[in-house]
């Protein structure tokens, strides 16, 4: 999460607070704190439970409520490149590095995005695809950037990690809503910080968020650790293992 | 049955890539090659990264080769120190290939370059595999005998110093071409995910001249030595051998390799060289098509250590 975002919903939540007094407030519960990737992981879905309370104080208005959730993954830098022809073959050319983008972004609401809240408010809290922040490590926007950042959210969608359900939360109750956000079996592993946002009338009237965890566990996260803290020493594992398999096929099969 | 692999972080159907591994180990018993220069490809075509699918590849051609090489030295069919001059310069041929893999992989140029080195070495060695056997083929059918090369007849490669005597192989050559081919072997192997033998095995009897009977024993330890080296870099390097994936394709392949071996007893040798030459120049041509032809997609995401995302 970069520290813009984290400012902005930081200031947000503040001026919620301050007037507490007389507005709703959001509780938010998640079905799990931790999914763990075993081998057998093909994906899961983790759903996202939430009530809106309103105090004796609170005047009552018209219009509905609306709730966006806001699940991003960890952060990470990623280069997005095209590819043009050169002589007869496609090869890679012009590339943009995007900092600090969420490596997993989900967004569920209970209407589309633009009915709910306007631009600014959407843009302000990173809320919906067309709304993230892109900072290209090649510094000033030049032409064509925009191909590049569709590019990127299309090819995050494609892989599935960047969804978004527009009718996605449900009302089981007046004050209560829930949602169920798929997580693919190629979802990166860390923290996975989940943003729900209360609104009327296209005013933000509370926020909250809550936080999950994905993790690989046994032979998995023992393998992944190994793999990316001792390489050589697991590159030993592996060849003696290539070497036992071979041994153990030649004596298994001799023929001679 | 989805297996999730820690290193691909992707889960597979356990039994589909354990298919993989068997026909390709079926496919190299009946040619007696390696198999790495098919096996890699499937697993780019599956959807396997480059980078894991080559690396994976290099410790499942160690089993293979390993498997392979264990009848030859119960036979004495291999030149201990002819390999063992291969395979110095074998790693130090795959210690440069792994540094211009990693160095390629955050260009994002790896794939292209992946893709040219199979299209010329399998298009070159499969179109002379294909045109030598169709030539022996249609020579034995009109009852001439294949024309053999005078034995003595070593050309340039004479007048080369730094002379050494191989017992085993009966030669008495420079050791300048056999680590100048051990280099090359090692650099395209650690790029490619392939053992070389295609590539080995034809070099050690036109260049150097070894007999026929050692020559593939003495091409299999060479492909230990450097691919075992290779994953070992590899893996310390760009950390993208994935363990569960090679033993699967290891499995798969040893068990796959002796059908193929069985069936290759009862195929006539020039018949099998032409069909191996086909399947080469096939994969070959699959390259080729992948990278003239417009691509569905022209972006891709990458990390800054070239992951592919």
């Amino acid at each position: 999460m970069n520290a813009a975002f984290r400012l902005a919903l930081l200031a947000g939540m503040l001026v919620l607070a301050l007037r507490q007094s007389s507005a709703e407030q959001l509780v938010v519960a998640l079905s799990t704190d931790h999914v763990k990737i075993s081998s057998s992981f093909t994906g899961t879905g983790v759903t996202v439970f939430g009530a809106i309370e309103r105090d004796a104080g609170t005047i009552s208005r018209g219009g509905v409520y609306d709730i966006v959730v806001v699940v991003r993954g960890p952060d990470e830098t990623l280069v997005t490149r095209r590819k043009e022809r050169v002589a007869g073959i496609w090869l890679n050319r012009a590339a943009r590095t995007f900092l600090d983008m969420p490596s997993f972004y989900a967004v569920h609401s209970s209407r589309p995005l633009n009915d709910i809240a306007p631009a600014e408010t959407l843009t302000r809290y990173q809320i919906g695809f067309d709304y993230l922040a892109f900072r290209a490590r090649e510094g000033r926007p030049e032409p064509g950037d925009e191909a590049f950042r569709d590019a990127f959210v299309r090819l995050k969608r494609e892989a599935g990690l960047y969804r978004d359900a527009p009718y996605g939360v449900t009302f089981p109750g007046s004050a209560v809503f829930q949602t169920t956000v798929d997580v693919p079996a190629n979802v990166p592993v860390g923290t996975y910080r989940v943003s729900v946002f209360l609104f009327r009338d296209s005013a933000m009237l509370a926020a909250n968020s809550a936080a999950f965890g994905i993790a690989k566990t046994g032979f998995e996260q023992f393998t992944f650790d190994l793999a990316r803290r001792n390489g050589y020493f697991y590159g030993l594992i592996c060849i003696a293992l290539a070497l036992l398999t071979g041994w153990l096929a030649g004596v298994l099969f001799r023929r001679d | 049955m989805q297996i999730y692999l820690p290193i691909a972080e992707l889960p597979v159907n356990m039994f589909l890539i354990f298919g993989m591994g068997a026909a390709v180990g079926f496919l190299s018993g009946l040619f007696g090659v390696g198999g790495g220069f098919l096996l890699t490809p499937l697993l780019i075509f599956s959807g396997i990264s480059p980078a894991v699918a080559v690396a994976s590849t290099t410790a499942q051609v160690v089993a293979s080769s390993f498997s392979a090489s264990l009848t030859y030295w119960r036979r004495k069919l291999i030149d201990f120190k002819l390999a063992g001059v291969l395979v110095v310069a074998g790693i130090v041929g795959s210690t440069i290939g792994v540094a211009i893999f990693t160095l390629l992989r955050r260009t994002g140029q790896l794939d292209l370059i992946i893709s040219i080195c199979y299209v010329t070495f399998l298009g070159l060695v499969g179109g002379l595999m294909l045109w030598e056997s169709v030539r022996s083929i249609i020579n034995t059918r009109r009852g001439r005998p294949a024309p053999l090369r005078r034995p003595g007849q070593h050309g340039w490669m004479h007048g080369l110093p730094f002379k050494m005597r191989f017992k085993r192989s009966k030669l008495y050559v420079s050791i300048i071409p056999i680590l100048a081919i051990g280099v090359g072997i090692g650099i395209l192997g650690s790029m490619l995910g392939i053992g070389g033998g295609f590539i080995l095995v034809p070099a050690l009897i036109y260049i150097l001249r070894v007999p026929t009977s050692i020559v593939v024993g003495t091409s299999l330890i060479q492909m230990i030595g450097t691919m075992a080296v290779a994953t070992l870099l590899q893996s310390g390097n760009n950390h993208s051998v994935d363990g569960v994936l090679a033993l699967i394709l290891m499995v798969g392949g040893v068990i796959g390799a002796q059908f193929g071996a069985r069936l290759g007893a009862r195929v006539g040798g020039e018949q099998l060289r032409a069909m191996l030459a086909l399947l080469v120049l096939a994969v070959g041509i699959r390259f080729l098509v992948n990278l003239v032809s417009t691509p569905d997609e022209l972006f891709s995401l990458a990390t800054l250590a070239g992951d592919a995302r």
